[in-house]
């Protein structure tokens, strides 16, 4: 209930600051939904996979070093 | 990986103990198959979770995220 | 302003000679023009050197965090909405503290100023009512001091202080005219990676140097999440990950919090626009939650609480 608030507010910001709206998910599955959670992995694999790879925020030790 | 596979993303699943990943545990349980995609992160409770953890996944390169409580 | 000083310093000096405090928190003219810096008066001769002008950039709420004893603090609209905010947190009790309220005038960017006179070395300006009058060698030029306020100040919405125990001058009008909603506007029209771009331009002069969470009045932390090493959540270089981190991180804890004061805007030595992500935030906050920091003593602060029915579209 708290953590609602706060991905509220941080799923905005990184939308704002540019990271795609499909990379970052968030959902509410109870342990009995094995079904919704076997649909939302596929909906979030399928999702990401559009977007490609990520290009941003990414720490490549190789390419700063 | 060569250029021509299709792209399988890496995507970070944070699932709190007592919903998602009794979720995932069922889902094991009765066979449903789903996307291999996704490394699980077992955490206590959703309130765990913290947008530290969001931004170090993506630090250290996934192609998503997924939180769920 | 004179007139504001000097009745500043009055009122220093009385509650010092009194006992009533152990220390005023005040700005002192600096030793150069346009940089007045926080200064502590702990005898009624220290109190002397208070000064107000345009140049009063720093947030003095941060002083008053840790500080043992009983302390007044001359605050303006955002300084007053920070002390609520560190009273509602449980910082220091509100017995513990004498508010000397000041409307503001609305604060001055020196860097705009600086800009007018390419090359030049300003020695001196005099503040007039709604003009500065900037001198140095050879030149001297009347500006418009609304033309060189500070961007925060020109969206401001709480010019008078929420709490004071004494008001130096009068009660005076509230906001600048400026519409804060429009800080995050811009962004907000374009494609994601547009977006990042915009960012990382405007981030790119960050060397990481944390004077804006020096600055900050919320940045109260004992350990900060830059400083902590195992595990290390923020690399220590000007690589984009990591600068990146850092500005998202630290206004992601001003969420609810900041009330937009500029400070980080001030402090930052290469001059960065951090507000683009506070103010986003802000408007944020005030959409979602229907809450603005510091505006009254025991309001609860909106990211330790929920409501049943808290807009939750983002979850599937």
């Amino acid at each position: 209930m708290f953590a609602r608030r706060r991905f509220a507010v941080l799923k905005n910001l990184l939308e704002y600051v540019g990271i795609e709206p499909g990379r970052l998910h968030f959902s509410w599955i109870s342990s009995a939904e094995a079904e919704k959670f076997q649909k939302t992995v596929a909906a979030v694999t399928e999702d990401v996979k559009a977007l490609g790879p990520a290009q941003h925020m990414i720490k490549d030790i190789r390419k700063v070093a | 990986m060569s250029e021509n596979a299709e792209f399988s993303p890496r995507i970070a699943a944070f699932l709190c103990n007592w919903c998602s990943y009794g979720a995932a545990d069922l889902a094991g349980v009765s066979r449903l198959q789903y996307p291999p995609n996704i490394q699980v992160i077992r955490i206590p409770c959703t309130g765990r979770m913290s947008p530290k953890f969001i931004l170090a996944a993506f630090r250290k390169g996934v192609d998503g995220v997924w939180v769920s409580g | 302003m004179e007139a504001i000083a000097q009745k500043i310093r009055e009122a220093a000096k009385r509650l010092l000679s009194e006992g009533k405090v152990d220390v005023v928190i005040g700005y002192a003219k600096g030793t150069v023009p346009m940089r007045e810096y926080p200064y502590f008066a702990y005898t009624p001769e220290e109190a002397e050197n208070l000064t107000w002008s345009s140049f009063c950039c720093n947030n003095l709420a941060l002083y008053t965090i840790r500080r043992p004893g009983r302390m007044a603090v001359v605050a303006q609209g955002c300084v007053s909405r920070n002390l609520v905010n560190l009273i509602n947190e449980n910082q220091f009790k509100r017995d513990d503290l004498y508010v000397i309220g000041v409307n503001s005038p609305g604060m001055v960017d020196r860097r705009k100023v600086q800009a007018l006179f390419p090359g030049k070395t300003i020695t001196e300006v005099i503040e007039e009512p709604e003009h500065l009058l900037v001198k140095g060698q050879g030149f001297e030029e009347r500006l418009e001091r609304k033309k060189v306020f500070r961007s925060n100040c020109l969206t401001c919405v709480q010019r008078n202080p929420v709490i004071s125990d004494e008001m130096i001058g009068e009660v005076g009008p509230e906001g600048h005219g400026g519409n804060i909603d429009k800080v995050a506007a811009p962004w907000e029209k374009l494609v994601p990676a547009e977006r990042w771009t915009e960012m990382q331009e405007t981030l790119k002069d960050c060397i990481r140097c944390y004077a804006c969470r020096d600055a900050c009045p919320l940045c109260y932390c004992h350990v900060c999440f830059v400083d902590e090493a195992q595990p290390q959540w923020c690399g220590k270089t000007q690589d984009e990950a990591d600068v990146a981190t850092f500005h998202i991180l630290r206004a992601f804890h001003c969420a609810g919090r900041c009330t937009d004061c500029g400070a980080c805007e001030s402090a930052c030595p290469q001059g960065i626009k951090m507000r683009r992500l506070t103010s986003k935030i802000e408007k944020d906050i005030r959409a979602l939650y229907g809450y603005r920091p510091g505006m009254e003593i025991g309001a609860q602060p909106p990211m330790s609480l929920f409501k049943p029915n808290d807009p939750q579209d983002f979850i599937k």
